[in-house]
């Protein structure tokens, strides 16, 4: 089964990040392979091993972000998509959907997995998007897939209340969550390997866009920044267990009054 | 006049508060700005849901019932609503943001061709689309957004809002449905047994991490989550080594609560797993390293070992119930 899995490269969360005049500035030499994206990475390399197949990878994004495609090449994809789009500067989910639609329908594979959503933003509309756009059958969340003869992929999602266990007929997309698997890291061997491995550059032109219909397809836009409201540090406690538990006692009953 | 549509959804029988929270949300940004309020709600027997609908505001109430929707299957559900969308017209479809809503929200935007803002903790409608605020970087920080258009869709976060009644005479239309053939087959659905209560719905959560060593220290979180009436959470460390239910799981990935009252036995309050608690009222945190990140936003942070401090506390919050 042919596997393309959707990677983006975002900002590490735990990059020191500033906010000035709602402008954000972080550390742009701290960007990671999106963690849920990896997961998708890892799902379709262990399910190609077992069943065979391939998994290529799509990126949208700058030359700089080529490092991230070598590191899903490292982990064990065959081949890398390039889409370069030097500047990304205010791309929301819808915008790069519709890249990715184009490309899949210019590239089309069996299997598209994307992450559940991005881990800098935490948007997670970008899969359920490309899906419906391609009128693909498709299940979010998913938290394990295998295959079922050739034809369909078996997806359990996390819903609200438990899981669900879909068959997606071939072709499908699924939205992966890192709950799925501890992606593996890349070996040295793996490093290697990746250097040879082939990365296909597109223009947008090559897919029939232009970056002034991408920017089009934009739907929503981020005006400014701000501080999340600091919760206040409250009192800590020490002691031994009775006199802990009985200073909270008086404190959920007396000053916080929830019990 | 222009509408908001407000997507209700349900759970066991009983609409889910967090979708009162956005009906009542969007009744005053109905009255506001001069809108209509309709909503819409999608179940085995919808129709049971409509007088309650009313005593929230709703002034239209667009009631689908097929036994399709009893299980959740994203397919039927977007074909609904977007048949309800076309119907309504509406400038603003909002919903709470749930795994169900989620699994269906980028699929009604490409339809519609419509904004979405998914998960925002606030929003406004404007005379041009929506402005809300959107929780970014593991809700490290907030962002500003705007999205505009003839169609905004926006999915809220439980605890945004306070759910209030506001009773109305509505218009109550019975939708005919005819699910279409879809390609997916759900082939069964895994409910986790136990949930007595609903987390995401809960007024106090007692959330365990990987301080729970073993099903000795489950039983304690269990113990004294009955004794409160609580629902239980985890982190994702205990998730994934099975202790817990992974619909337990709060955080980035899992679920956001905003209960009275959360109880962080045991975690260390990664960014991750404080992004689906931080609008907790009160925090109590039970941790033996007196350094663990989740004491910075504990309203009550008591450092020592949840082994020893459990079976008392729960002793004695028995004790003050029953006085
Ligand atoms: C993309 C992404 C998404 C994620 N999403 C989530 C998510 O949704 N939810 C989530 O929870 N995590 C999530 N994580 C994982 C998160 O980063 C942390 O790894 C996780 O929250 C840690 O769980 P913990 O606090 O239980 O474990 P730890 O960090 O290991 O903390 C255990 C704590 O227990 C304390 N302890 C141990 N023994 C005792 C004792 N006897 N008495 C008292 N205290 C004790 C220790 O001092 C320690 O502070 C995500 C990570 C990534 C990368
Ligand atoms: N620039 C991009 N390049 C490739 N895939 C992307 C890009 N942006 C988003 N995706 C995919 O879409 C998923 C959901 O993104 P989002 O809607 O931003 O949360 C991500 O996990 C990726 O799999």
């Amino acid at each position: 089964m042919k596997f393309t899995v959707c990677i983006k490269q975002v900002p590490d969360v735990y990059a020191p990040l500033q906010i000035k005049n709602g402008e954000l500035s972080m550390d742009t030499d701290r960007m990671v392979l999106n963690a849920y994206d990896a997961s998708a990475v890892e799902e379709a390399l262990v399910l190609t091993e077992q069943h065979g197949g391939d998994v290529e990878v799509v990126l949208i994004g700058p030359d700089k972000a080529k490092e991230t495609i070598r590191k899903a090449l490292a982990m064990g994809a065959a081949k890398g998509h390039h889409i370069h789009v030097e500047d990304t500067h205010g791309l929301d989910s819808a915008a790069y959907a519709s890249i990715l639609t184009a490309f899949f329908e210019k590239n089309p594979t069996e299997v598209i997995a994307t992450g559940k959503q991005s881990q800098d933003t935490d948007s997670g509309l970008a899969g359920s998007m490309i899906a419906a756009s391609l009128n693909l059958p498709y299940a979010a969340n998913a938290v394990g897939l295998h295959i079922d003869g050739g034809s369909s992929l078996v997806v359990k999602r996390q819903g609200d209340t438990g899981q669900e266990m879909l068959a997606l007929p071939i072709p499908c997309l699924v939205t992966c969550s890192n709950d799925m698997n501890n992606p593996r890291i890349p070996s040295l061997k793996g490093i290697m390997a990746s250097k040879k491995k082939p990365v296909e550059t597109h223009t947008l032109e090559d897919l029939g866009l232009s970056l002034a219909t991408v920017r089009d397809s934009v739907k929503t836009s981020t005006i400014s920044y701000q501080e999340m409201p600091a919760r206040e540090a409250g009192k800590k406690l020490e002691g031994d267990a009775e006199e802990l538990v009985s200073s909270l006692m008086n404190l959920l009953q007396n000053e916080a009054k929830v019990i | 006049m222009s509408a908001i549509l407000v997507y209700i959804s349900t759970t066991g029988g009983k609409i889910k508060r967090s979708s009162l929270e956005v009906l009542s949300h969007c009744r005053d940004q109905a009255t506001k700005n001069n809108m209509e309020l309709a909503a819409v709600v999608l179940d085995n027997d919808a129709a049971a849901f409509a007088d309650q609908l009313q005593q929230y505001g709703a002034r239209k109430v667009y009631t689908v019932s097929n036994p399709i929707f009893k299980s959740h299957l994203n397919a039927p559900v977007t074909q609904a609503l977007l048949q309800i969308i076309e119907q309504v017209n509406p400038r603003v479809f909002a919903c709470a943001s749930t795994e169900g809503t989620k699994d269906v929200l980028g699929a009604l935007a490409a339809k519609t061709g419509g904004a979405a803002l998914p998960d925002v903790a606030n929003f406004e409608v404007t005379a041009d689309g929506v402005s809300a605020l959107r929780p970014v970087m593991a809700a490290k920080i907030l962002s500003q957004n705007t999205a505009s258009g003839e169609l905004v869709l926006v999915s809220v976060r439980s605890g945004s809002y306070d759910a209030t009644e506001s009773p109305t005479v509505a218009d109550v239309t019975d939708v005919a449905f005819t699910p279409a053939d879809f390609a997916a087959v759900l082939r069964e659905v895994i409910s986790s047994t136990g949930d007595k209560v609903d987390l995401s719905e809960a007024t106090v959560v007692v959330a365990a991490g990987r301080g729970i060593k073993d099903e000795e220290g489950k039983k304690l979180i269990d113990d004294l989550a009955e004794t409160l009436g609580a629902a239980v959470g985890a982190s994702r460390a205990v998730v994934e080594n099975g202790l817990f239910p992974a619909t337990a799981q709060i955080g980035q990935t899992g679920k956001v609560v905003s209960p009275e009252l959360y109880f962080a036995i045991g975690i260390s309050g990664a960014v991750q797993h404080t992004a689906g608690m931080s609008n907790s009222k009160v925090i109590v945190a039970i941790n033996k390293d007196g350094d663990a990140p989740i004491f910075q936003m504990a309203s009550y942070g008591l450092v020592g070992d949840l082994y020893k401090i459990l079976p008392l506390l729960t002793e004695e919050i028995r004790k003050a119930k029953s006085a």
